[in-house]
């Protein structure tokens, strides 16, 4: 955590294999606690945190070495809060949207070209949500990270935390004290990120030694079971990272304190 | 053009999957298949010596990385799935470096093997594919050692103090001698994001740099367990927006603390703001919400994301290891300097071996400089005096002439760019 940078590998590299590009340096404004990343595979861009900050970073797809964003969402307007709580981001690059959580308990929509000291376009919050996204005590604290089904105009929002919880499913557009729409009951123990795939209504995480793939359900409480595939990762930490890559059907897990990253073929998340 | 025909292909690949998921998503009533599940063990459980070591000092969160490993051993043995690649490194990333006048050694701290390693001063890697055996290294579980990348040792003792930047939030201290899976002499239980480490010997007191919520916590030398500062420098106005390197000039009784400007109150929404990166100087007195006595600051001082430093009480020049830079900066009279100043001397350039510097140590009796690189598994040492781009009087290699490290530091996310196929790891 002493170097912030965002390393970009090709897909094959394997151990040694030394990053094709950085991002890094003061002008990139990037700092630590980086717990969530987004690729916005339409747009060609990144979007990403800057927590110590509380703003939000997008740089083009391919920026390299000390480059600055293209964008950042920072300011009193931006109800941004919070650092370990500010770690976590998402992009709907469909809709044009970025979504951030926050500790007190609403879920911010930015537009996506967003720049500046702007308020969010809607803010989901208050007690029929459910939502309980954590608390930020003295520095420390997190957040959920947040996925969106374009598909199926879902937003996904785990809630409990490392030790596992339900999860709600919201209409995309949800604002203000809306309840979700279904639910997985769960526990989903999850790490800083899960990921989704909309084509299947797949969710996936990795948690004790599996990664288990749940169904999202679209309407009411999904009590079914995960499939559960064992993955061990050997030296890790319960705050692991996982990404999708759809095409090779493979999971890519960070495994935190591993300092590895490693992916596995599943061609089950995609089935 | 070429990225324009790919995200022309990714809109149509993301319409596709659309379609796809009209079409081909499974009914709601189909479940997933249950196909085997093996009973992996993660509650923590630590080899019963060094638990009951830690739970003396009060402390529970030891790694347990070896168990990890054991345990993962044992499940792809019977038959979980294995990766089909991964990306790490294998070499060490050294993050900090200190010096042991009374031992003439060098000890360089690792920040992706969890280690510390003790080498000879005059230890010099000559061949390209060479590295050089370290005389003792200091690695595993019982250790305590994680993200540790500030390192200090005890003139006196030779004792080794090392700290953490995550998830450990231990100062651990070692004595001189110490070698292999061996429990610390003592930990100190720190705050949260602490980075780097000074001594103020008159007093007896370390310096701590915590990057956030800012501040520098004052520990007694001899501080151990849950004993609390002795003070803290913190507050709205002590400038200190996410400090990392630390050194102490106890001739002049001042603090010099560099700050990399990211600014917020975490309890308030919206405060986030940027500030340029400086060196803030403060009394070695100090303590709540002090302002500093003046700041080295602007685009003339050449600060990017600075890390470690050092003041060499004879010159009154301060070192600065400038991680993106790719080179030490060096302030003349840093006793008294302020504003946006040129560094008298920089270090830099293809000769010096210099890649992400990020640790410093002095050898005042010697007259040297040395560095550790973070992004080359390397110690290099230069004349104190060096100006320029001047090569290294020896070399300390842990990896190959031509290594590039990953620099990972806790690799807690990522995601995958679809269009180049690369895959986008954050520190």
């Amino acid at each position: 955590m002493n170097h912030p940078q965002i390393a970009v590998f090709a897909r094959l590299a394997k151990e040694d294999t030394p990053y094709l590009r950085s991002i890094e340096g003061q002008r990139s404004l990037l700092g630590r606690t980086m717990h969530d990343i987004a690729f916005d595979n339409i747009h060609d861009e990144i979007a990403v945190t800057s927590p110590l900050a509380q703003a939000i970073l997008s740089f083009r797809g391919a920026a390299n070495g000390e480059e600055a964003p293209l964008r950042v969402i920072q300011g009193d307007k931006t109800q941004i809060k919070g650092v370990g709580a500010t770690g976590k981001v998402s992009i709907d690059p469909v809709n044009n949207e970025i979504l951030l959580a926050t500790p007190d308990q609403t879920i911010l929509t930015f537009d996506r070209l967003a720049n500046g000291n702007v308020p969010p376009k809607r803010v989901l919050g208050g007690l029929a949500t459910q939502l309980y996204l954590g608390e930020q005590n003295t520095g420390g604290g997190n957040v959920p990270c947040l996925r969106v089904d374009p598909i199926h105009n879902l937003l996904i929002v785990p809630v409990g935390g490392y030790g596992g919880g339900r999860v709600l499913i919201f209409d995309r557009t949800a604002s203000g004290n809306t309840p979700p729409k279904a639910f997985i009951k769960g526990p989903v123990r999850m790490g800083n990120q899960f990921e989704i795939y909309p084509p299947t209504l797949r969710l996936v995480t990795h948690t004790r030694g599996n990664i288990e793939i749940w169904r999202i359900p679209e309407r009411g409480e999904s009590a079914e079971p995960p499939l559960k595939i064992p993955a061990p990762l050997g030296r890790q930490s319960n705050d692991i990272g996982i990404v999708l890559d759809p095409i090779h059907k493979e999971v890519i897990i960070a495994t935190a304190a591993g300092n590895n990253i490693m992916t596995f073929s599943v061609p089950e998340v995609f089935e | 053009m070429h990225i324009k025909r790919m995200k022309t292909g990714w809109a149509i690949l993301a319409l596709s999957l659309i379609v796809m998921g009209m079409l081909a998503a499974p009914l709601p009533e189909r479940s997933p298949r249950l196909v085997s599940v093996l009973h992996l063990p993660v509650e923590l459980n630590m080899c019963e010596p060094t638990l009951m070591a830690a739970l003396q000092q009060g402390i529970r969160d030891l790694p347990n990385a070896e168990q990890q490993e054991r345990e993962a051993k044992a499940a792809r043995s019977a038959g979980a799935r294995i990766p089909m690649r991964t990306i790490r490194d294998t070499a060490p990333t050294y993050s900090a470096i200190a010096y042991d006048a009374n031992s003439d050694e060098v000890i360089l701290q690792d920040n992706n093997l969890w280690s510390y390693r003790v080498f000879d001063r005059l230890d010099n890697t000559l061949g390209p594919d060479e590295t050089t055996k370290p005389k003792r290294i200091v690695q595993g579980d019982k250790t305590a050692l994680q993200f540790n990348n500030g390192l200090y040792v005890d003139p006196q003792s030779g004792d080794i103090f090392s700290v953490e930047s995550d998830t450990g939030d231990k100062m651990v201290r070692f004595p001189r001698e110490a070698n292999g899976n061996v429990s610390p002499k003592s930990i100190l239980h720190t705050p949260h994001r602490v980075y780097n480490i000074a001594a103020d010997e008159v007093k007896r007191e370390f310096f701590v740099t915590v990057e956030f919520p800012p501040e520098v916590v004052i520990y007694s030398k001899d501080a151990s367990a849950e004993d609390q500062p002795l003070r803290r420098i913190a507050g709205d106005n002590t400038g200190l927006d996410a400090p990392h390197g630390i050194t102490v000039d106890d001739k002049n009784r001042l603090l010099f603390v560099n700050t990399w400007g990211h600014h917020s109150n975490f309890r308030i929404a919206g405060t986030g703001k940027y500030l340029p990166p400086a060196i803030q100087v403060y009394s070695l007195d100090a303590s709540g919400d002090a302002k500093p006595l003046r700041a080295i600051t602007g685009d003339k001082t050449l600060l990017n994301w600075p890390a470690a430093m050092k003041f060499d009480p004879d010159s009154g020049d301060l070192y600065v290891a400038n991680d993106i830079g790719q080179d030490i900066l060096v302030f003349a009279n840093a006793s008294t300097v302020h504003g946006d100043v040129a560094p008298a001397r920089v270090i830099k350039g293809p000769q010096t071996r210099l890649r992400n510097p990020t640790g410093l140590a002095l050898d005042r009796k010697h007259q040297e400089l040395w560095v550790s690189n973070l992004g080359n598994a390397s110690a290099t040492v230069y004349p104190l005096m060096a100006n320029g781009d001047v090569p290294p009087l020896r070399i300390i290699r842990s990896a190959e002439e031509s290594k590039r490290s990953l620099n990972f530091g806790r690799t807690a996310a990522v995601t995958y760019d679809a269009i180049r196929q690369e895959i986008l790891v954050p520190n």
